[in-house]
C-alpha cells in the first residue's frame, strides 16, 4: 500500500516530457475568454475521499485517468478540508468551503457554479445538468438558497441509483407507461394548467424543460442503466447517466458526483477496486466527448476529489479520514480540454475552491461571492 | 393522554398542559382564575384539515375522515390524532429521515420497530426514543468509522459545528475506541458513552425542540420559549404531543398556513396516493418512489410522471365522464379536496369547457390539478 506519490510517479509517462516539449505559456499568454474553444464544461467530483497515492501514485489503477492528465494539466497539490463528504463536495461547487453537517440535507447559502452560468449566460435548464451517486443529499448540489440565485438558476440534478434502479423500474413497468395524449387533449391540458393561479414555487425547469426531463427519464429507464449492479453501483450509474446526458443534450456543463470509495472505511480492497470501476466509466464518458465531432473541439473535463484520506490503515484494514495528514488535504486536480496545457504539471498549491471561478470563467460566467482563484497556468 | 389533560401535568404548570401556561407563540385569553387558557375556537374548513393531517399524520385525510372532520373543531382532531400510533410513526420516521437512516439503513431492531407504539402509550419519551435510534447498528453502518460517527453525534444531536470544536471530537474519538477521556464534561471509555453523554447534555433537547417547530412552524422558536419547552421536556418526557397540539392550535401556525412550500418527496408519494386512490401506498412502492424523487434536484418532471403512471393505470379513482352530472359541481370539489381550496371563477371557467370537449377525460383533468406546481405544495 505504500505507494507514495512522488512527484518521479506522477511525471511518469511523458508529462513533463510534453511540458517540455510544448513550453508552458506566460500567465498574460492566456487566450482571453472570447478567443477560447471551451463551450462545454464536464466537472467530475471523483469523490468519497480518494487518495492520490490510489490514483496518479499508481497509474495502473486509473489508466483513462492518467492518459487525461497526459494530455491535459494535473495540479498535484490541491488543498481542500476535511469537512465531511458534503461539505468538501460542495465546496468544489460554490468555490467556498464551508464546514456542512455530515448528514445534513439542505442547500448551501451560497450559490453554486450552476446558477453563475445559467444566471449569466442565460442557459436553460436543460443546458445545464448535474449526475450523481449519494442519493438525496448530493441533489443539494444543484442550487443554493441564496436570493439573487435559487432554483430557478439550478441544474436539473438526477441521481442515477436513485432513478434507474431495478426496484423504480419495476414499478414503472407494473403501472405501465403512460398512454400517448392526442395533440387536442395536451391543448387543453396545458390551458387548463395555465388557468391555475395560486401560490406556486419556483422550480428548475420551466414548463418545456420539465418535458424534455419527463421524456428523458422515461427513456432512460429502458436504455439499461438500471441494470448496473457492483462494488461501485451507484457510481457507475451516475458515470453512465452522464454520459447519456453528454450524448442527448450536450449540456453546457455538466457536473458528476461520485461516493462509492467511501467503502474505504471498512476495506482497502474494495476502495481500489472502485476507483479502478470508476476510471473506466470516466474512460467511457471521455470517449463520447472524443467521438462527438463538436464535443470533442470543446470540451473542458476537471476531475478532481473533494479531499484525500488518512496516511494509514484503521483497525479494520480499512481507510477512514480525519488525521490532518496531507494524504487528506492535498488532492491532485486533473484537467482535460481544446485551451489547456497538454502534458503540463503544476506543483504550486492550488485550492479545490479554485474550480468553481475556473469553470465560470471558461463559460464566460464570474463566480461573483466564491472564494476561490482561477487555476494558474492552465492555459496553452 | 389524548383529550383530557393529566392532572399531574396540571399541576406542574407547565407547558405538557395542553391549554396551561400557553408559550407566547400561543397566546389565547387568560381566564378569571389565571390558571387556565382559552384557545378561540378554530372550525376545520378543507384548507386547515388538509394542512393538519399533512403535518401530523403525513398525507391528507382519506374520504371518510374528511367526511367526519370538516366542520368540527380543531383541537377537538388534534386531541385524536396525537394519541395515535399513526402520529408517532409519522413522527418517527421524520427522525430517522433526518439521520438519513433510510432505504438500507433503515433500522430493523425490534427496539427501534417499537418505538411508535412505546411512545403512544408513554413507555418512552422522545428522548429516550433518540437514543434508541442513535445506538442502533443500522446509525453505526450509516456512520463508520470514529470520526464520522462523533462528528455525526456532535452535529445532529447536539448542533455543534465540529470544526469549532476540534479538541472534543479528539476526545469523543478516543470514547469510540475505547480510550478514557472527558467528553463534553463528562467521563466515559466507549462508544455507547459517547452517545449517552451527548443525549444527556442539557442542548440536546434544546435542539430537538428547534427542530421540531421548525419542521412544523416552518420558522425558528422564541429562544425563551424554545428554553422553556427543553426544561419542560426534561421534567416531563411525555410532554412533547401535548407541545405539538399548542404550536398547531397557535397563531404561528395560521401564519405557517398561509406561506406554502414544496412537500418533500417522501410527504408527495403519500399525498398522491391518498388523492388518488383513497389509500397509502405500501412500504415498498413509498420507498421506491420517494428514493427514485429524491434524485432530483426538480422532482416535479417525476412526479407528473408517477401521477400519470397512477391515473393511467386505472387504479385511481375516478368516476367515467358519463357519470359525472354536475362537472361544476365536481371541478370545484377537486378543488377543495386537492388543493385545499375554493376554486376561482376563472379557473372554473377554464376546466369545465375543457371538460366538455371530446378529447377531454376526467383523467385529464385531474393531472392537470396533481401535475400543477400548487399541488406539490403545502
Amino acid at each position: 500500500m505504500k505507494n507514495n506519490p512522488t512527484r518521479r510517479t506522477v511525471l511518469k509517462g511523458g508529462a513533463l516530457a510534453g511540458a517540455a516539449l510544448l513550453g508552458p505559456k506566460p500567465l498574460w499568454a492566456a487566450s482571453p475568454p472570447s478567443a477560447r474553444k471551451t463551450k462545454h464544461v464536464i466537472l467530475v467530483a471523483f469523490a468519497g475521499g480518494v487518495r492520490t497515492r490510489e490514483t496518479l501514485g499508481t497509474p495502473d489503477n486509473v489508466p483513462n485517468l492518467k492518459a487525461m492528465a497526459d494530455e491535459g494539466v494535473v495540479y498535484t497539490r490541491a488543498r481542500t478540508s476535511n469537512l465531511g463528504h458534503f461539505g468538501a463536495a460542495l465546496s468544489i461547487f460554490t468555490g467556498i468551503s464551508e464546514a456542512r453537517g455530515i448528514r445534513e440535507n439542505a442547500r448551501g447559502p451560497d450559490p453554486t457554479l450552476f446558477e453563475y452560468v445559467r444566471k449569466n449566460g442565460g442557459y436553460s435548464a436543460s443546458e445545464v445538468w448535474m449526475s450523481t451517486s449519494g442519493g438525496a443529499q448530493q441533489a443539494n448540489y444543484a442550487y443554493s438558497t441564496h436570493v439573487d440565485y435559487g432554483p430557478e438558476y439550478g441544474a436539473n440534478t438526477l441521481d442515477g441509483d436513485g432513478v434507474f434502479n431495478q426496484e423504480f423500474k419495476s414499478i414503472v413497468d407494473s403501472y405501465g407507461r403512460p398512454r400517448e395524449m392526442s395533440k387536442r387533449e395536451a391543448e387543453l391540458l396545458n390551458k387548463m394548467r395555465e388557468s391555475i393561479g395560486g401560490d406556486t414555487a419556483t422550480g428548475v425547469n420551466s414548463a418545456e424543460t420539465a418535458r424534455q426531463v419527463e421524456k428523458y427519464i422515461l427513456d432512460e429507464l429502458t436504455r439499461g442503466t438500471a441494470d448496473l449492479r457492483g462494488v461501485n453501483a451507484s457510481d457507475a450509474k451516475s458515470l453512465q447517466v452522464a454520459r447519456n446526458l453528454t450524448l442527448i443534450f450536450k449540456p453546457k456543463l455538466l457536473g458528476v458526483s461520485l461516493q462509492n470509495a467511501d467503502v474505504a472505511h471498512g476495506s482497502y480492497n474494495s476502495y481500489v477496486e472502485v476507483i479502478r470501476r470508476n476510471d473506466v466509466g470516466l474512460g467511457e464518458l471521455w470517449q463520447v466527448v472524443k467521438d462527438d465531432y463538436e464535443l470533442r473541439e470543446s470540451t473542458a473535463i476537471i476531475v478532481l476529489p473533494e479531499f484525500g484520506r488518512d496516511a494509514d490503515l484503521n483497525a479494520r484494514r480499512g481507510l477512514d479520514h480525519g488525521d490532518g495528514s496531507d494524504d487528506l488535504n492535498y488532492v491532485s486536480c486533473v484537467c482535460w480540454g481544446p485551451d489547456f496545457g497538454r502534458g503540463k504539471v503544476v506543483q504550486q498549491e492550488v485550492r479545490t475552491i479554485d474550480v468553481c471561478p475556473t469553470v465560470c470563467d471558461l463559460l464566460g460566467a464570474k463566480a461573483k461571492l466564491a472564494r476561490g482563484s482561477k487555476l494558474p497556468k492552465l492555459f496553452r | 393522554m389524548a383529550g383530557a389533560i393529566p392532572l399531574e401535568r396540571a399541576l406542574l404548570g407547565g407547558l405538557g398542559a395542553l391549554f396551561l401556561a400557553a408559550p407566547a407563540a400561543a397566546q389565547g385569553t387568560a381566564d378569571d382564575d389565571g390558571l387556565t387558557e382559552s384557545v378561540p375556537a378554530r372550525v376545520l374548513e378543507v384548507g386547515l384539515l388538509r394542512a393538519v393531517y399533512l403535518d401530523l399524520l403525513g398525507r391528507p385525510p382519506f374520504l371518510a375522515e374528511r367526511e367526519t372532520w370538516r366542520g368540527r373543531q380543531l383541537a377537538d382532531l388534534l386531541n385524536e390524532l396525537v394519541d395515535t400510533r399513526e402520529f408517532w410513526e409519522r413522527w418517527t420516521d421524520e427522525q430517522l429521515y433526518y439521520f438519513l437512516l433510510i432505504d438500507n439503513f433503515r433500522p430493523r431492531s425490534e427496539r427501534v420497530v417499537a418505538i411508535p407504539e412505546d411512545l403512544r402509550s408513554e413507555r418512552i419519551g422522545v428522548k429516550e426514543a433518540i437514543h434508541r435510534i442513535v445506538l442502533s447498528s443500522s446509525f453505526d453502518q450509516r456512520n463508520p468509522g470514529p470520526d464520522t460517527f462523533v462528528t455525526v453525534v456532535m452535529e445532529q444531536l447536539l448542533g455543534i459545528t465540529v470544526q469549532k470544536s476540534p479538541r472534543d471530537l479528539e476526545i469523543g474519538k478516543k470514547l469510540y475506541d475505547g480510550g478514557s477521556g472527558n467528553f463534553l464534561g463528562h467521563k466515559g471509555n466507549s462508544q455507547a458513552d459517547v452517545v449517552k453523554i451527548s443525549i444527556d447534555d442539557k442542548r440536546f433537547l434544546r435542539e430537538l425542540i428547534e427542530r421540531e417547530y421548525q419542521r412544523l412552524l416552518r420558522r425558528e422558536p422564541n429562544g425563551r420559549d424554545a428554553a422553556r419547552w427543553a426544561s419542560e421536556l426534561k421534567r416531563d418526557p411525555y410532554a412533547f404531543g401535548d407541545f405539538v397540539k399548542n404550536w398547531i392550535l397557535s397563531p404561528a401556525y395560521e401564519e405557517r398556513l398561509a406561506e406554502k412550500i414544496v412537500q418533500p418527496n417522501r410527504l408527495y408519494v403519500r399525498t398522491m396516493y391518498v388523492d388518488l386512490v383513497d389509500r397509502l401506498p405500501d412500504k415498498e412502492e413509498e420507498r421506491r418512489m420517494r428514493g427514485a424523487l429524491d434524485g432530483l434536484s426538480d422532482p416535479g418532471p417525476l412526479r407528473s410522471v408517477l401521477a400519470r403512471l397512477l391515473l393511467d393505470s386505472g387504479t385511481a379513482r375516478i368516476p367515467p365522464k358519463g357519470e359525472i352530472e354536475d362537472p361544476t359541481a365536481w371541478v370545484a370539489g377537486l378543488f377543495e379536496r386537492l388543493l385545499g381550496r375554493a376554486v376561482r371563477p376563472e379557473e372554473l371557467k377554464s376546466f369545465v369547457t375543457a371538460f366538455h370537449d371530446d378529447a377531454c377525460s376526467p383523467s385529464t383533468v385531474v393531472y392537470a390539478i396533481v401535475s400543477h406546481p400548487e399541488y406539490h405544495a403545502f
